[in-house]
């Protein structure tokens, strides 16, 4: 049973980096795929838009930042104990 | 009146046959009334009706323009879904709560001005509430009140404004509204107030947090849909383009994401996302673009679907199981291997509120970030995308995580406890279906989304599939994916409250009760005594005003005796001798005064009294029949 549940969290840490690896291989395609719609849609709106696999690295660092940040707001100040307010 | 018939009618009369219906009557009565409404819809053409003057003003029931059609079809249909979710529930008030509730959203999508606007957002709180109390705990009566008084107050801001409103420009129909810089806007200050406490808008969002997860299984997905998406439409009606409303919005995207990381209850935790997602609503009416303002109406509409089957996910799990804490949740070993199809149908729709591509959420929040990049705006950009990291991050990572796979005890502890707690594998098929019909809409907006964008206000040019969005929004989710499992373990449930804006009022309040009953009354005791006693010696002064003026007068001369001639040590005997003389004659003259005042006065006998009377109208008759009249 537990090699068996091993076995199947390896497949599926298979298939994610295929979907990381195939997310960051699209991203150099889609020029390719996509004509630009209309001039607005060719050129980036923001500077960092440029920077290949931008959206990888703000999900990633972005996720990082939410949880620590969070974390750190709620352990110095918001989070208190349950009968906090009877 | 035989033209159109008010499809929010259908709920509020159709409501109260409701308890008259029995078994399985009831049930198709109830998913009947929905169909009816949505029949209702499908032939309405638009245009103004249903208009009754009164006084100054004409109440307008029915204006149907596509942005009130677009919203009524969303409500309309969603009501099916969560009626039947809401099925097997016995008591009947809480299908008419429900009813009442759905119908005056209705009331307030149709309302062509302000007082029949107000009038709905009023039944609206009220019918809310008892999907609140129906819960029938502690905490959900509490919760409900502070609920209430949040609505009241917002309710007495919007009246303010309206009647501001009313008396600048003499008219009461619902347009778009003044805004600007300084006290000519106070109406609009106030009405906007009255719609962002609705909206939940930080700083004035905290009541739905506090009240959503108190309430009943099924009172919480009608929660999710109907305050605050009305909150957007009447925003987008009246405010479009308020810059303000860029900023709160954007803010209100990340606020609700730090505070859905921190809680410990699956529904507190979506509520606080349903929460971030209304930023994106607020954002888009602010920007207020053609692009924004379809992206805010059709994120509405998405959010909608998928918060009401996030919450129907949570929703079984605490039917089924009576908890909702993550930290009494995972004690259960992963509550995965009972209900995998609960567990496939909420993933479903925390992949539409996450954005991923081919679910609902991503052809309409996709379209808020294009026009905040349209209108150039760089900030509020990255703050709505971080917003949709953080998104996927709770709703569809954290939530499901904890709730159906997290392990914290030995296998043996976990198996005995889930067996006493699990009562049945699985919800009830009521429950299931619905989730099922939600998760199917969900899914078909993601996939053919020109369903969707043929209803909304303004033509739609935006391609939601064009390479570079489905890429860049899957980079993002992925490696927000990847983040996630790396700190996992920051997110495991403590069990802790958060503060948030309600400390206000429910600290500060009592704090605030306490300087009301202990320094404030104080202060009005000593007031009142020495109000008592200046009446008693009016009462005792009145009773013979001139021996009373002799003992103040005799009084005072005794004060002053004193104090001109003090008994020192340095006087000379005869001066001392002379001097108690006098004193004791003033005090004796005043111990005799004071004794004899208390004694009865004398009285004359009551017939003394009726005599003068009498004479009194003697002399009056007199006069009357001399001059005719006493007064001209």
């Amino acid at each position: 049973m537990k090699m068996e549940t091993k076995k199947r969290q390896k497949q599926l840490f298979g298939i994610l980096y295929a979907c990381l690896a195939a997310s960051v291989v699209a991203e150099l395609l889609v020029p390719l795929l996509s004509p630009p719609l209309s001039h607005e849609q060719a050129h980036a709106a923001f500077v960092w838009q440029e920077i290949p696999g931008f959206s990888a690295i703000y999900g990633f660092v972005g996720c990082i930042l939410i949880i620590v940040v969070s974390k750190a707001l709620g352990h110095r100040w918001l989070q208190k104990e349950v009968n906090y307010y009877d | 009146m035989t033209e159109w018939l008010h499809p929010g009618l259908v709920f509020i009369l159709g409501a109260f046959l409701i308890p008259v219906l029995k078994g399985r009557w009831k049930k198709a009565y109830l998913l009947l009334l929905p169909l009816v409404a949505l029949l209702d819809l499908s032939l309405m053409s638009e245009g103004t009706f249903w208009s009754f003057p009164l006084s100054d003003y004409v109440l307008t029931f029915g204006s149907v323009d596509k942005l009130s059609l677009v919203f009524a079809y969303v409500f309309v249909i969603a009501s099916f879904c969560m009626t039947l979710y809401a099925l097997h529930v016995k008591e009947d008030g809480q299908h008419v709560a429900a009813f009442l509730y759905v119908g005056s959203a209705l009331g307030v999508v149709f309302a062509g001005d302000l007082f029949s606007l107000y009038l709905f957002w009023e039944i609206m709180a009220w019918a809310s509430l008892f999907l609140i109390w129906y819960r029938k705990t502690k905490a959900s009566s509490e919760a409900g009140f502070r609920y209430i008084l949040v609505h009241l107050f917002g309710g007495v801001c919007l009246l303010a404004g309206i009647i501001l409103h009313v008396q600048n420009t003499g008219t009461a129909d619902f347009r778009v509204f003044d805004w600007g810089l300084g006290s000519g806007y106070l109406a609009s200050y106030f009405i906007l107030a009255g719609f962002l406490i609705n909206a939940a808008v930080p700083p004035l969002h905290a009541w739905l947090a506090d009240a959503y997860p108190e309430a009943t299984v099924t009172g919480a997905v009608f929660l999710t849909a109907f305050t605050t998406k009305t909150a957007v439409y009447v925003l987008i009606r009246g405010f479009p383009h308020v810059e303000l409303l860029i900023w709160l919005g954007a803010v209100m995207a990340v606020y609700g994401v730090v505070y859905a990381v921190l809680e410990n209850d699956a529904r507190r935790v979506l509520a606080y996302a349903l929460i971030s997602q209304g930023g994106y609503m607020v954002a888009g009416v602010g920007i207020g673009t053609e692009l924004a303002l379809n992206g805010s109406t059709a994120h509405a509409l998405c959010c909608v679907l998928y918060t009401a089957l996030l919450f129907m996910g949570a929703g079984v799990v605490l039917e089924t199981t009576g908890r909702s804490k993550f930290t009494e949740l995972s004690d259960l070993g992963g509550l995965y291997k009972f209900m995998p199809l609960t567990f496939w149908l909420y993933m479903i729709g925390a992949f539409s509120i996450s954005g991923f591509p081919l679910f609902s959420g991503f052809v309409s929040k996709t379209m808020i970030v294009e026009s905040a990049a349209a209108s150039h705006l760089p900030l509020v950009w990255l703050m709505l995308e971080g917003a949709a990291i953080g998104t996927f991050v709770v709703a569809g990572l954290k939530v499901p995580y904890l709730t159906w796979f997290a392990e914290t005890k030995t296998k043996k502890e976990q198996a005995e406890e889930a067996a006493e707690v699990v009562k049945e594998k699985e919800a009830p098929k009521n429950m299931l279906a619905a989730m099922g019909v939600t998760a199917f809409l969900c899914v078909f907006i993601g996939v053919y989304p020109q369903a969707l964008y043929g209803l909304l206000p303004h033509a739609v040019e935006y391609v939601p599939y064009a390479a570079g969005h489905v890429v860049g929004m899957s980079q993002l989710l992925l490696f927000t994916f990847v983040g996630f499992w790396l700190l996992r373990r920051m997110l495991h449930g403590t069990p802790t409250i958060s503060l948030d804006t309600d400390w206000f009022y429910r600290k500060a309040g009592k704090r605030f009760l306490w300087f009301c009953e202990k320094p404030l009354l104080d202060f009005a005791d000593a007031l009142d005594r020495v109000l008592k006693d200046l009446t008693n010696s009016f009462v005792w002064f009145s009773k013979n005003p001139t021996a009373a003026t002799r003992i103040m007068l005799l009084s005072l001369a005794v004060v002053v005796e004193r104090s001109f001639n003090p008994t020192a040590n340095t006087q000379t005997q005869t001066q001392t001798q002379t001097q108690t003389r006098t004193r004791t004659r003033y005090e004796q003259d005043l111990e005799e005064l004071r004794r004899l005042y208390g004694e009865p006065a004398h009285r004359v006998a009551i017939g003394t009294g009726v005599l003068l009377v009498l004479l009194f109208f003697s002399f009056y008759l007199l006069i009357y029949l001399t001059h005719g009249v006493l007064w001209v």
